[in-house]
């Protein structure tokens, strides 16, 4: 093989010096960077490749320098994890809500660790799982800022913390050493067994000491009078479900009066319609404001406040008693007449029940009931009604000793007189006058902020404790959540304080076991929550057989008395409880704040109910003309006048009602809460009362033994001021849209059941009758819905409008709160509303029919949201879910627009501090935000937030899921048992808080679900609202049957 | 392609004066040559200032959330809807005139094309921000575009108009944008070539793609025109009707209407019209443009405007008409009362939107009143301002009061930040306009340059009747052009 040498170049050839110097670069040539020559870039020879690098790492810096750092959050894992707690799965535990005299039997949701949500106990035979908007919200007074967090003393005029209980008994035993005067208690209706015990054990101690029963809401009238009827001081059982006929005296039974959410079941329960044999209970209604439960009645007349003796009279004669019948106007004579014939009509299975709080009236409503026969069938006294028992006297005697300096020390706990007695000035003045005052409340409210010692108690959700609503119905309390700040019962204080070493714990636990016959039974009771009377030979409470009739003397005095009260004024005040606030115990409570008003649809805010003339006489707005009052109604600013009686004014807005009766006032108490100095109101009573109303509790009139909630004689006048008045709702009217609303009366549905069916069937015929609507009512492609369909009912004639499912929706879905400002431009985000509306003629109170309509998202099957949606962040589920992706929306609105319900709510603004804007929620002018939203938003009260619902961020748009976490709970649930799902398994929060059972919700592909039952049992009253637009709504209605006396109201 | 064609002795000469092509170039080019007036100065300041405010009225939205406006829970869409549709309108007449007149060669169009075109593209950036900026979370907006992601199958819902008008809005933007620079190439040549400053030469030299004015870059660009011209046509008719498929296939009372699509492609360029009367009755004052935009311009436009006014008037009638015979009682409430009614709470923007649109136009049946100037501007803002309500009264007065009486809103009215952002449209349109009528040729040099032959004041006068020239001279004359 011959040595051929190939060679590249000449240098190669030669092995010239230039060519052996290049061997040892590798790169023979210069690389581009080093071409620069010192010029710039642009000028290399080389800069593409150049301008690359520098253009791919420059966007890398760019990228990282730019990129946002998220904020590193650490999840801390339990080290040891507690016994029987699954984190992110939820513990049920019965307890009792207290709150005043009230009691209500619940089961506490906790979620690693925090109590989240407050459902009715279905154990409880007085509300069978039924809540009220109260209950609903007292979840959140758990989580109150403004709660008290240690024990305080009053030392120069400020407080000051005592940092340890023990301290705080020193403080009391030296401040009470040596005094002379007597201890007094002063409590609201106190119903616990237990409780009662430690107030009893500890008083004996003391020589002279008391224990008085203070109720904001006094049932003193009716007390007395059972005493005087019956010969014992008690208040019976109602049985509403009884009668046939129900005559209410201003008696608010559906909404604040006694035991609202047990009388409410019953009530609905008389009316829900068998369409095999409809009938149901006729309800009339006699009162002088337009009342939740007067707005649910068949029959309603109006009257002015100073007639209510009056009335009740006139019906006592007309039912034949042997009194004269004052002289009224002819309408109500004639009203009274129909109701008293129907009273008698119904012998025995009629009820008369009165609100007011004089004796003389009670009395007189006694001999009525006995007349039609209702004591022992619709007025039972085998257990009676333990809520109210507070003699307004033993308050009245308590004042006067006060200032007579006889009182030594003064232990309060849970009232709050100074803001809520009429006469509060007195007691201010006597309370100075008590060397040692001790309060037991939870928060620094207005009486407590004149006591020299506080020990906060806890919230019943931190504590033992039982309540017995009723003789015989024991409710259990027990802690869900280890006390959040230094508070002690103040039942273990007065075990200690009277030298009994015992721990109140100890004490109710010793107390039950021995009751209810060993560890086993208490258990047991606590896990039901609820005891019923256990055994024949140890009964929890004396029952009693009817007591005699009231006897004819006491029944002609009273009479006499109510004959000779004193005539009414031109214009006059009736002050009421609302379903939110009632006498205000919860006032700092934002998701109440929030609530609607179920008549005025008003928020955060009590202002004087008029008659719709009355704005006609003084502003001259005919709100009877649609042009006038769509103008008036489509702005807030309401006009302020100045009301003056009982020697108190008050500047407040009116808000025209129909159904209101002419020359009435009717403001709302329980608002107006305000410290002696307010500026403190926000630290002491809470940032989301500031502001919100005026107190009307002084304008009460007292008659020496019985406050009576109006003035008779009152002076206004009109001011140059406007108010801005939160409205959710605007317009009254439904505007004869039977799309939306469907009524009827009961005699007409006799006649014709199948009206409304028709209707249906003849507006459908062309679109394949109701049966193939939903296949030929569209020209697309029909899909089947195989597996769950959620489906929904909701009976207008049961709701009642109560609200409890209002905020049940609230605390199930952490629903933002958006404070009176955002309210005001009708940004409220509520999920779920209570649609109210009128009809009637204006001008005449008496004919106004109010209609209720629960309002949540439909869930169409075609949606009209859906397919607008330019990212189909809405869409529908397999199970007939309209759902949200929150995450997806970009908030065009649209879907809002396009939804004829109009349940779909945007975050306008950042309500929760979800957003990705950190404080952004500081903004002045546009948009302010309430201080109430920020408190919404601090760490104690997002504590109250339902861990398996997003918190939804600024600009996105959200509505009502069938809440749907609970629907995959039920799923999950009955997948591990390996089951099919069952009806019952998911109940939605609103349907669970519903205390007449209105709503009923399942798989109505589950031919054996209750809800298809009830559908096909009520297809003559069921419709869907808006059927035409074929949007296929999965919720239906069952149309209201109003049960009037006459016709000639339709 | 326009050079040849019948120019009619009766008609009015387009082009005023003793102008060669030489005068014509000076005439419109020099004002690119010389300093800015004191009168742009002060003008493109203000427009500047309100695009500032607007840009922080956006920033509050944008930081504090759509709560800086005044819609609510029933009233979703309010001016930022309202303002979108009447910025679309608006940017229907520039297309108009370039594409639809092209292709029905109106010599007349040479006078107002290239303003009205750069009108259209000006409008259509302001429209395109209503929707960027309304949404709730605008920093996702884009998932409206159908890109290939990482979630899965997840595409935008083609079922939707929005995501209709995103498609509609973006290509009627970049054919427009298209259509208006080929249109510009020559005259930006013609700049470069008398440009004495470097910057100037370098720049537009830029911007004119080479062009050199040979016989083949006119015959590709006369080609392209055409081509343009040709898609441009359907997308004037297009995009209108798409932004009314926003309203018209939603179930809202009001907004459920078939007559939709035409409707609204008339009121467009009745808005798009009054618009570029308003400029540009400013324009040939200001730039001395008096020549090439004469009242002959102006006249035939107010005709355009009186007709589409008139059937804009129809079809407003035709709804009245149609929700009394449809016997729909909520449609019949939105338009008798929420509207027709002038006693309802917002009933008066239904007045104002009758009395603008279809009264007010009607004056232009008289060739006088066509022919005034100052009337003619007086009518432009009056229309415009019509056209608005038209828009706020569809939007607005449909949803406020539709099914559901529990929903029926309080009074809608906007926040300063509202207005601030509509302010702040016209700020980003004016701070355009006032650039381009710096940088760029107001009037299409090139194709002025085309009619001048056939329709400047001077050879009109010199040209022969050609109504008495004889059939075979003419024939002679068509054979032998081009």
């Amino acid at each position: 093989m011959s040595e051929k040498k190939y060679w590249k170049s000449f240098g190669e050839l030669n092995l010239s010096e230039s060519y052996l110097k290049d061997q040892d670069n590798e790169f023979r040539e210069d690389l581009p960077p080093s071409d620069l020559d010192g010029k710039g870039l642009f000028d290399a020879k080389t800069p593409r490749r150049d301008f690359l690098k520098y253009l791919g790492f420059s966007t890398a810096a760019a990228t990282l320098a730019a990129s946002c750092e998220m904020p590193v959050r650490h999840i801390v894992p339990y080290v040891v994890k507690p016994e029987n707690m699954v984190p992110g799965v939820a513990d049920f535990y019965a307890t009792t809500f207290i709150s005043g005299g009230d009691a209500v039997s619940v089961v506490a949701k906790v979620r690693d660790g925090r109590p989240i949500k407050l459902e009715g106990n279905e154990l409880s035979p007085l509300t069978q799982g039924g809540t009220s908007a109260r209950v609903q919200a007292s979840i959140l007074d758990l989580y109150d800022t403004a709660r008290l967090r240690y024990p305080v003393q009053m030392v120069n005029g400020t407080f000051q913390e005592v940092t340890s209980f023990e301290a705080f008994d020193k403080l009391i035993t030296d401040s009470m050493a040596g005094q002379t005067g007597t201890i007094v208690l002063l409590t609201p209706t106190i119903s616990s067994v237990t409780t009662k015990q430690v107030i009893a054990d500890c008083l004996s101690k003391y020589q002279g000491s008391r224990h008085i029963q203070y109720d904001a809401d006094s049932f003193s009238g009716m007390l007395l009078a059972n005493e005087a009827s019956y010969g014992k001081r008690a208040i019976p059982s109602y049985r509403f479900d009884q009668a046939k006929v129900i005559v209410s005296l201003g008696a608010d039974f559906l909404g604040t009066w006694l035991s609202p959410i047990e009388f409410a079941r019953q009530y609905a329960s008389g009316r829900k319609i068998d369409e095999k044999a409809p009938g149901m209970n006729r309800h009339y209604q006699f009162e002088s404001m337009l009342s939740l439960t007067g707005s649910n009645a068949d029959e309603r007349f109006s009257h002015k406040p100073s007639e209510t003796g009056a009335v009740a009279l006139a019906l006592l004669a007309a039912v034949g008693g042997s009194v004269t019948a004052p002289n009224l106007s002819e309408k109500l004579k004639a009203g009274i007449n129909k109701a008293a014939k129907d009273l008698l009509a119904h012998k025995g299975n009629a009820l008369v029940v009165s609100g007011s709080n004089s004796v003389e009236v009670q009395t007189v409503v006694n001999a009525i009931n006995e007349l039609i026969g209702s004591n022992g069938t619709s007025i039972t006294w085998d257990a009676t009604n333990l809520t109210r028992q507070g003699i307004e006297s033993d308050f009245t005697s308590l004042v006067a000793d006060m200032n007579q300096g006889r009182i030594g020390a003064l232990l309060i706990c849970d009232v709050n007189p100074v803001y809520d007695h009429p006469e509060s000035k007195n007691f201010i003045a006597g309370l100075a006058k008590v060397k040692t005052t001790v309060s037991f409340s939870g928060r620094l409210d207005e009486t407590t902020e004149l006591c020299k010692f506080v020990l906060p108690s806890p919230h019943f959700l931190e504590r033992w404790g039982d309540a017995q609503p009723k003789t015989g119905t024991v409710s259990m309390m027990q802690p869900v959540i280890a006390p959040l700040f230094r508070t002690r019962p103040f039942e273990d204080s007065l075990l200690l304080w009277s030298g009994n070493k015992t721990s109140y714990d100890d004490f109710f636990k010793q107390y039950w076991t021995s009751k209810l016959g060993g560890h086993e039974g208490y258990e047991k009771a606590l896990q039901d929550g609820v005891v019923q009377r256990v055994s024949a030979t140890e009964p929890l409470g004396s029952v009693s057989t009817p007591y005699a009739s009231g006897n004819a003397s006491i029944v002609s005095a009273a009479a006499s008395a109510i004959s000779s009260m004193k005539k009414g004024g031109s214009y006059e005040l009736v002050m009421y409880q609302q379903v939110s606030m009632g006498v205000g115990a919860q006032s700092n409570n934002p998701w109440l704040l929030e609530l609607p008003d179920p008549i005025t649809r008003a928020t955060w805010d009590n202002y004087a109910m008029v008659s719709p003339n009355f704005i006609k006489e003084q502003y001259h707005i005919d709100l009877s003309d649609h042009n006038q009052s769509d103008r008036f109604e489509s702005h807030p600013e309401r006009e302020v006048i100045k009301i003056k009686a009982n020697d108190h004014e008050l500047t407040i807005p009116v808000v025209a009602v129909p159904g209101m009766p002419e020359g009435v006032f009717a403001v709302a108490l329980g608002y107006g809460r305000q410290s002696a100095d307010p500026k403190n109101t926000a630290d002491y009573i809470g940032i989301a009362a500031v502001g919100a109303g005026k107190n009307v509790f002084p304008f009460a009139t007292s008659n020496g033994k019985t406050t009576e909630w109006m003035a008779t004689d009152v002076a206004f006048e009109k001011t140059a001021e406007e108010y801005k008045i939160a409205q959710v709702q605007v317009h009254g009217s439904y505007e004869g849209r039977t799309a939306v609303i469907k009524e009827m009366n009961l005699s007409e549905f006799v006649k014709e059941p199948e009206e409304i069916l028709n209707d249906r069937k003849e507006e459908l015929a062309k679109y394949g009758g109701i049966e193939n609507f939903d296949t030929e009512g569209t020209l697309y492609p029909y899909y089947d819905k195989p597996g769950i369909h959620w489906g929904m009912q909701i009976d207008l004639n049961s709701c009642v409008g109560c609200g409890a499912c209002v905020v049940a929706c609230f605390a199930e879905n952490n629903i933002a709160i958006v404070g009176k400002n955002e309210v005001v431009r009708y940004h409220d985000m509520h999920w779920m509303r209570i649609d109210r509306y009128f009809t009637g003629n204006l001008a005449d109170p008496d004919s106004i029919q109010t209609i209720f309509q629960p309002m949540l998202c439909q869930h169409c099957d075609n949606a009209p949201c859906e397919n607008v949606c330019p990212v189909s962040a809405t869409n529908h589920s397999t199970e007939g879910l309209n759902q949200m992706a929150y995450n997806r929306c970009i908030g065009t609105r649209y879907c809002a627009n396009n939804c004829p319900f109009k349940v779909r709510r945007f975050n306008w603004e950042d309500y929760m501090g979800a957003d990705s804007f950190p404080n952004n929620q500081d903004e002045q002018g546009v948009g302010k935000l309430n201080e109430a939203v920020l408190m919404m938003n601090d760490d104690l009260t997002r504590m109250v937030l339902n861990p398996d619902v997003t918190v939804r961020s600024r600009g996105v748009m959200e509505k009502c899921s069938f809440c749907v976490q609970r629907l995959q709970d039920g799923k999950l649930r009955a997948k591990k048992e390996s089951r099919v799902l069952t009806d019952g398994d998911v109940k939605t929060a609103c349907q669970q808080g519903c205390p007449t059972q209105a709503i009923q919700f399942g798989n109505i592909n589950n031919t054996q679900s209750a809800i298809v039952k009830a559908r096909k049992d009520n297809k003559h009253r069921l419709y869907h609202v808006l059927e035409e637009l074929h949007v296929l709504p999965n919720i239906t209605y069952l149309a209201k049957v109003r049960n009037p006396e006459s016709e000639e109201k339709v | 392609m326009s050079a040849f064609k019948y120019e009619s002795q009766v008609r009015p000469p387009l082009v005023s004066g003793d102008k060669d092509y030489h005068q014509i170039t000076e005439d419109i080019i020099r004002p690119i040559e010389n300093r800015p007036s004191r009168l742009w100065w002060i003008g493109f300041l203000t427009a500047v200032l309100l695009l500032c405010f607007g840009i922080f009225s956006v920033t509050r939205e944008v930081i504090y959330g759509t709560g800086q406006w005044n819609l609510n829970k029933t009233v979703g869409w309010g001016w930022d809807i309202t303002n979108f549709v009447w910025w679309v309108g608006i940017g229907h007449a520039g297309t108009l005139i370039s594409a639809i007149l092209l292709l029905f060669r109106q010599g007349w169009r040479t006078g107002v094309n290239r303003a009205a075109e750069a009108m259209t593209i000006f409008a259509v950036m302001c429209a395109g921000q209503f929707p960027i900026w309304h949404m709730g979370r605008v920093w996702m907006a884009f998932f409206v575009f159908p890109y290939p992601n990482t979630r899965g199958s997840l595409w935008p819902n083609f079922n939707s108009p929005l995501m209709w008008d995103v498609f509609a809005i973006s290509t009627y933007f970049t054919v427009s944008l298209l259509f208006w620079y080929c249109g510009l190439l020559p005259d930006l040549a013609t700049v470069r070539d008398r440009a004495k400053l470097k910057w100037r030469k370098f720049f537009y030299g830029m911007a004119s793609f080479g062009w050199s004015g040979s016989t083949k870059h006119w015959q590709r660009h006369e080609a392209l025109s055409l081509v343009l011209a040709g898609l441009s046509t359907p997308l004037v008719l297009s995009v209108h009707t798409i932004v009314s498929f926003d309203f018209a296939t939603s179930v809202v009372p009001g907004w459920h209407t078939t007559i939709f699509p035409p409707y609204f492609v008339a009121g467009a360029v009745f808005s798009g019209f009054a618009m570029v009367q308003s400029l540009l009755i400013i324009s040939r004052k200001v730039l001395h443009l008096e020549d090439y935009i004469t009242l002959e311009h102006i006249d035939v436009m107010n005709k355009i405007i009186l007709l589409t006014g008139s059937i804009v008037g129809v079809a407003y009638l035709t709804e009245l008409f149609i929700a009394w015979y449809g016997q729909n009682p909520f449609e019949n409430f939105a338009f008798f009362q929420n509207r027709a009614n002038i006693l309802s709470p917002l009933g008066w923007s239904y007045y104002i939107m009758m009395g603008c649109n279809v009264l007010s136009p009607q004056i232009f049946w008289f060739r006088k009143f066509r022919r005034n100037l100052v009337l003619t501007f007086f009518m432009s803002v009056i229309i415009n301002i019509g056209m608005w309500f038209e828009r706020f009264v569809i939007i607005v007065t449909s949803i406020y009061r539709e099914y559901l009486p529990s929903g029926w809103s309080t009074y809608y009215s906007p926040t300063i930040w509202e207005i601030g952002f509509y302010l702040g449209t016209f700020g980003l349109f004016f701070t355009c306009y006032f650039l381009f009528s710096k940088f760029f040729p107001v009037i299409a040099v090139a194709e002025i340059k085309h009619i001048l032959k056939k329709s400047g004041e001077h050879y009109k006068e010199k040209m022969g009747p050609e109504e008495n020239e004889s059939v075979e001279a003419f024939t002679h004359e068509f054979e032998h052009a081009h």
